[in-house]
C-alpha cells in the first residue's frame, strides 16, 4: 500500500479538490492519499466529496498557521 | 466510485451517432483518397463525389448553393477565417473597424483582439440583461470605416438567440458585411441564408452528434474574403489543406439525422429542468432569455456557491455539466458572458450550464435536478458566502 501526498498550500477552491481527485484516480485500492492545504472551504469540501465517492475519510487535522491535513483511504 | 455517467454538456461535445460513423467508415478504409486526386485516379473521383455530395447537403440545410459552403476544421477555424479573411480583403481598401458583441465565443472575440493588435479598431457591443444586442446601438456603432459585424446566432453559455434577421438587415442597409457564429444553433434553430441577410455563417459538427475536427463556413457569393492559410488550392481556393472526406460525410449525415421531433423533445426537457430548478432550489436565477433560447440550454446561477464546486460534486454523482467560470485553468476568472449581461462576481462564478442532447432522457434530467438540490444544499452549508443563511448551527 502506498501513501500519496498532495500539496495544495496557498491554492484556492477548487484546485485542492481537483488535485485530490486526480490523486485518488491514480491511487490503488487501499492506498492512502494525504492532502495538505490552507483554503478553508476546501477543508470542508474535500470530506464532502470523499463521502460522495464512497471512500474512507481517515481524518481531518488542523496544524499551525491555518494549515490542514486530510487523510483518505482509496 | 460512481460508475454510471450522464453527459449533460452537449454544447461542448456530443456523443457520435452510430449512423454517422457508419456513413464515415468507407472513407477511412475504402475511399481514402483525397478529392484533389480526382484528376489522377478513380478513388480520387469517388472522394470528390463524396465531398461534393456532403457539401450539397450541408449547403441545402442553410438554404445556400454548394459553392457557398467551405469545409474547415471546425468553428474556431471558420470564425478566424471570417474575421481575418475580411480584414485581409478590406482592411486596406475600405476601413479598419470591426464590431462584435461582448459575449461572443472565444474564436470571434480573440480573432477581434488579434486584429486590434494589428491596428484594427474593434467595438465590443454591450448586450442587455438577457444577452440581446440592441439594434439601435449597433446602428449607431457602424461608421464609414466599418467592414464587418460579427454577432453570434446563439450564445454558447446562456443560450440566448439573437435576432440575426434584424441585425443582418441593419448591416446590409449600411453596406457592411455580417458574420454570425451558428455553432450552437445549426440543426437546432432554423437559419436560412436566402431569407436572412447574412454573409458568413460558422457551423460545426461536434455539437450535433457528428465528428470532431470538421466544420464549415457559409460564404455568400461575392463576399470579399482573402485566404489566410496558405498551401493548396482546396475549397474554392479559400482554405488550403487536405480535405477531410470522412469528416465531411459525417457532418452531412449528422445534419440529416436531426428532426423537428428531436428539437421539440429537447425543448420539453429544457423547460422541465428550468421549471423544477427555479421552483425547488431557492436563491437561483436563470441566465439568458426565457423564450429566445437554444432548445437544449439550461444556465442557472446559484447564489452563495461556486460553479466549479457544483460541477465537481455533480461529477462525483455521475453527472457531467459545465460552468462558465474558468477556475480550472487556475485563472480564477468568472464567465465573461455572465459579466456581459450585467452579472456580478458571485453570479459569474456561481453559474452552471446543462446542455442536453440526443442521448439524454427525461429521467436523467430529473435525476440531475434531484442531485443538484442536495449538492447545492450541502455546499451552501459550508460556503463562506451562504453561511449566514444556510450555515449549520455550531
Amino acid at each position: 500500500m502506498a501513501e500519496i501526498k498532495v500539496e495544495c498550500i496557498g491554492e484556492t477552491c477548487p484546485v485542492p479538490l481537483v488535485e485530490t481527485r486526480k490523486a485518488l484516480r491514480k491511487a490503488q485500492e487501499g492506498d492512502i492519499v494525504e492532502v495538505v492545504g490552507t483554503h478553508p472551504s476546501s477543508k470542508k469540501e474535500i470530506p464532502m466529496a470523499v463521502k460522495a465517492m464512497g471512500l474512507e475519510l481517515l481524518g481531518v487535522k488542523e496544524e499551525k498557521d491555518g494549515v490542514w491535513k486530510i487523510r483518505i483511504r482509496r | 466510485m460512481q460508475e454510471k455517467r450522464v453527459y449533460l454538456d452537449n454544447s461542448a461535445s456530443t456523443r457520435l451517432d452510430e449512423r454517422v460513423l457508419e456513413a464515415m467508415t468507407p472513407y477511412f478504409f475504402d475511399t481514402y483518397a483525397v478529392a484533389t486526386s480526382e484528376f489522377a485516379y478513380t478513388q480520387g473521383i469517388e472522394a470528390r463525389e463524396a465531398l461534393d455530395e456532403a457539401r450539397l447537403s450541408l449547403a441545402k440545410a442553410l438554404g445556400a448553393e454548394p459553392e457557398e459552403f467551405v469545409f474547415t476544421s471546425g468553428s474556431t477555424e471558420s470564425s478566424n477565417m471570417a474575421l481575418k479573411g475580411v480584414a485581409l480583403a478590406l482592411g486596406r481598401k475600405k476601413g479598419k473597424h470591426i464590431i462584435v458583441s461582448k459575449i461572443e465565443d472565444f474564436p470571434v472575440l480573440q480573432s477581434a483582439e488579434a486584429l486590434e493588435r494589428d491596428g484594427f479598431r474593434v467595438t465590443y457591443l454591450e448586450v442587455d440583461n438577457d444577452g440581446l444586442v440592441n439594434p439601435d446601438l449597433l446602428r449607431e456603432s457602424i461608421t464609414d470605416e466599418t467592414i464587418l459585424v460579427s454577432i453570434q446566432h446563439a450564445n454558447q453559455e446562456i443560450g440566448t438567440i439573437q435576432d440575426i434577421a434584424g441585425i443582418g438587415a441593419i448591416c446590409h442597409e449600411k453596406g457592411v458585411l455580417f458574420h454570425t457564429d451558428a455553432t450552437h444553433t445549426f440543426g437546432r434553430v432554423l437559419l436560412n441564408t436566402r431569407r436572412i441577410p447574412v454573409d458568413m455563417v460558422t457551423v460545426s459538427a461536434h455539437t450535433i452528434h457528428g465528428p470532431k475536427g470538421i466544420g464549415g463556413l457559409y460564404v455568400r457569393k461575392g463576399t470579399p474574403l482573402s485566404k489566410w492559410m496558405d498551401g493548396g488550392f482546396q475549397e474554392f481556393d479559400l482554405r488550403a489543406g487536405l480535405e477531410n472526406i470522412p469528416g465531411a460525410v459525417g457532418f452531412a449525415r449528422a445534419v440529416e439525422l436531426i428532426t423537428a421531433e428531436e428539437n421539440k423533445r429537447l425543448r420539453f426537457m429544457r423547460d422541465h429542468a428550468i421549471r423544477r430548478i427555479l421552483k425547488e432550489i431557492p436563491d437561483t436565477m436563470l441566465n439568458g432569455h426565457r423564450r429566445k433560447r437554444l432548445p437544449h440550454n439550461v444556465n442557472i446561477s446559484f447564489h452563495f456557491v461556486e460553479g466549479e464546486s457544483i460541477t465537481l460534486h455533480l461529477d462525483m454523482h455521475g453527472f457531467a455539466v459545465s460552468t462558465g467560470s474558468a477556475c480550472f485553468s487556475r485563472s480564477l476568472q468568472g464567465s465573461h458572458v455572465i459579466y456581459g449581461i450585467g452579472g456580478d462576481h458571485e453570479r459569474a462564478h456561481g453559474s452552471i450550464r446543462i446542455t442536453l442532447g440526443r442521448y439524454n432522457a427525461l429521467e436523467e434530467v430529473d435525476a440531475v435536478v434531484d442531485t443538484l438540490a442536495d449538492v447545492i444544499s450541502e455546499l451552501r452549508k459550508i460556503s463562506p458566502l451562504g453561511k449566514e443563511k444556510y450555515g449549520e448551527e455550531v
